[in-house]
């Protein structure tokens, strides 16, 4: 059966090979969205992920730092350290800035921590050294590529010069990218040295987490207090949210596109071997075999679409990084699997739709 | 199903019409028809085109159901067998030759007799084997690997007969199995069927305009409008 599906398929090389073609596209999309979903949760969340920390602190109202605004002061620093039981208190300042480089600027979540701790350092340095003084920067490594920066690169930020010191990575939130300052040259910039966006708290005892939190917010009005798994969670949603739809319409209009076309060919290919399936309906085949070689059509498409997909996919992903930095994608086995399984399926799906033409095929047309 | 009706025929045909259509504007294929036909006998069904050979070929074959009367097949009549019954009774009972050999061009000769072997049960090394013997039987056994799209007239009318007689079918139908042949061609299968019928002891049922067939026949029918004309048994 397998054989007869695969000689049908061999005798329209042309559509055969277009069709694969077909396949093979929307499965490239589809793991092309799905890797660039990875990179994107991955980049977004990954330095909330790195900076583990017992409590999050922020101003009320404020669940994430994604697309979340929390003011808060030193003062509420030094509340925060007068209460007993917490072991450290770090501040971070987070805002939209504008990079300069002669004539050309580009935004950046400009991050200011304390180089002395190193918390709220970015993940990973891949080029250069993190920051140690004012006066320097680190960037993002699709930033620092889209924007032709590289370190050793004087840049200015309103006003004020910086040294680009290193390239970080898993920093890159796809609409914009990290970049890290110290966090009196970030307080410097934003005009008020005595603002800060959050605080990341540990606490003395590792089993005091919930209570302390509890105590943050009675005791200091005005916070959002949350533990480090509670506060990456927001993140994820936050970032789900404004990404997962639009990629969800892709995805469904590549599953529709590549049904559409897969039913069509089998359906083609049904109506010009109209003749063998009579012959065979009066031979006595059954409808099960017929059915068969409809679904041995649509899988061996889908299987050999996917392989080509494999093939296509990664030094495709190379050039679109080479030509669009700020693309980040993550593929793993998973997705690839995900990908076959669901196109297997959508085969499946447009052999069932097809193979309804079986039924009006007819075994008197073998003796007309 | 019994192999055999209680009264011998594998099909009895009892006043049977056909007609195509509305039964205002419809046109009428057979007008009542009798006719039966047993194990060890060539049924020539003869006449112009038009004259019904072929509808009454698909009646006999339970391929199409009549507007009147009655087509026992196998002793049953066909409407009270299911689609299911009907299937099985094609792939295990019926051979069929069909006019200009409908092979399937897709595969090579073997796999077409391995194909109606498949639908008869017959699968794996066991169903490589029969056919193969198949077509050493008809003596085109190098014709195996072939596509049907390179062999001549009369090699894929051998390998037409070759799956036809494959599922070891009681009952063979041939629509017009001479016409896409030579003359001389023609007579060799003819004869070729009529030795199926007598030594195999199956019923050949053929439909053909061919007048030089009628004295390898044993049964002819002379149809005419979709009615008999004559009836005339040799033997």
């Amino acid at each position: 059966m397998t054989n007869y599906s695969f000689r049908i398929l061999k005798a329209q090389p042309a559509r055969t090979a277009f069709t694969i073609g077909g396949v093979a596209l929307c499965a490239v999309l589809m793991l092309f969205l799905l890797s660039v979903y990875r990179g994107v949760a991955d980049g977004s969340v990954e330095y909330i992920r790195h900076n583990r920390t017992d409590l999050w602190v922020l101003q009320e109202n404020t669940t994430n730092i994604l697309r979340g605004s929390s003011i808060l002061s030193t003062g509420h620093g030094n509340l925060l350290r007068e209460i007993s039981g917490i072991r450290s208190v770090s501040p971070l300042v987070f805002f939209l800035s504008s990079i300069r480089k002669g004539e050309r600027g580009s935004t950046v979540y400009l991050t200011g921590y304390d180089p002395a701790t190193g918390i709220g350092a970015p993940p990973l340095i891949t080029q250069g050294r993190n920051i140690q003084n004012d006066g320097e920067i680190v960037l993002d490594r699709s930033f620092a590529a889209k924007s032709g920066f590289h370190t050793g690169d004087i840049v200015t930020l309103k006003g004020d010069s910086l040294r680009v010191v290193g390239i970080s990575v898993q920093t890159n939130m796809f609409v914009v990218q990290y970049a890290f300052v110290t966090l009196r040259q970030a307080q410097s910039l934003i005009g008020y040295p005595g603002l800060v966006s959050c605080y990341l708290v540990q606490v003395q005892e590792p089993g005091t987490v919930a209570s302390m939190k509890e105590r943050i917010r009675e005791e200091i009005p005005g916070l959002e207090v949350y533990d480090h798994d509670e506060f990456l969670k927001n993140n994820i949603r936050e970032m789900q949210s404004g990404f997962l739809p639009l990629l969800y319409v892709i995805a469904a209009i590549g599953g529709i596109v590549l049904t559409t076309i897969l039913t069509l060919i089998l359906s083609i290919s049904i109506l010009e071997r109209r003749r063998d399936f009579a012959v065979m309906k009066t031979l006595g085949s059954t409808h099960r075999f017929l059915g068969g070689l409809v679904y041995g059509q649509g899988l061996q498409i889908s299987l050999t679409g996917c392989g080509a997909a494999l093939a296509f996919f990664f030094p495709m992903i190379r050039l679109i990084e080479a030509i669009s930095p700020e693309v980040s994608t993550k593929t793993s086995l998973e997705q690839i699997a995900g990908v076959f399984l669901t196109v297997s399926v959508m085969s499946g799906v447009s052999s069932l739709l097809a193979a309804r033409k079986l039924a009006r095929i007819y075994t008197l047309e073998a003796f007309s | 199903m019994n192999a055999h009706a209680s009264n011998g025929h594998f099909i009895d045909l009892q006043k049977v019409s056909k007609r195509f259509g509305d039964n205002g504007n419809g046109t009428t294929a057979i007008s009542n028809v009798s006719l039966s036909c047993s194990a060890g006998e060539l049924v020539l069904l003869l006449g112009p085109s038009g004259s019904g050979k072929t509808t009454l070929l698909t009646l006999m074959a339970g391929l199409i159901e009549p507007s009147e009367g009655q087509v026992l097949l196998f002793g049953e009549e066909v409407r009270s067998y299911s689609d299911g019954e009907l299937q099985r009774i094609r792939a295990h009972r019926l051979g069929f030759i069909f006019q200009n050999f409908l092979l399937i061009e897709s595969l090579s000769v073997l796999e077409n007799i391995v194909l109606v072997l498949r639908f008869a049960g017959i699968t794996g090394s066991h169903a490589i084997e029969e056919a193969r013997r198949l077509l050493r039987q008809f003596s085109i056994e190098h014709l195996s690997d072939k596509s049907p799209l390179k062999l001549s007239q009369g090699e894929k009318q051998r390998v037409a007969i070759a799956r036809a007689i494959a599922n070891g079918g009681e009952l063979i139908i041939a629509d017009e199995p001479t016409a896409s042949l030579e003359s001389s061609q023609g007579l060799q299968v003819i004869e070729l069927l009529r030795n199926l019928a007598h030594a195999g002891n199956r019923c050949v049922v053929v439909a053909s305009h061919d007048r030089r067939l009628v004295e390898f026949a044993d049964c002819v029918v002379r149809l005419r409008d979709g009615a008999i004309e004559a009836l005339e048994v040799h033997r």
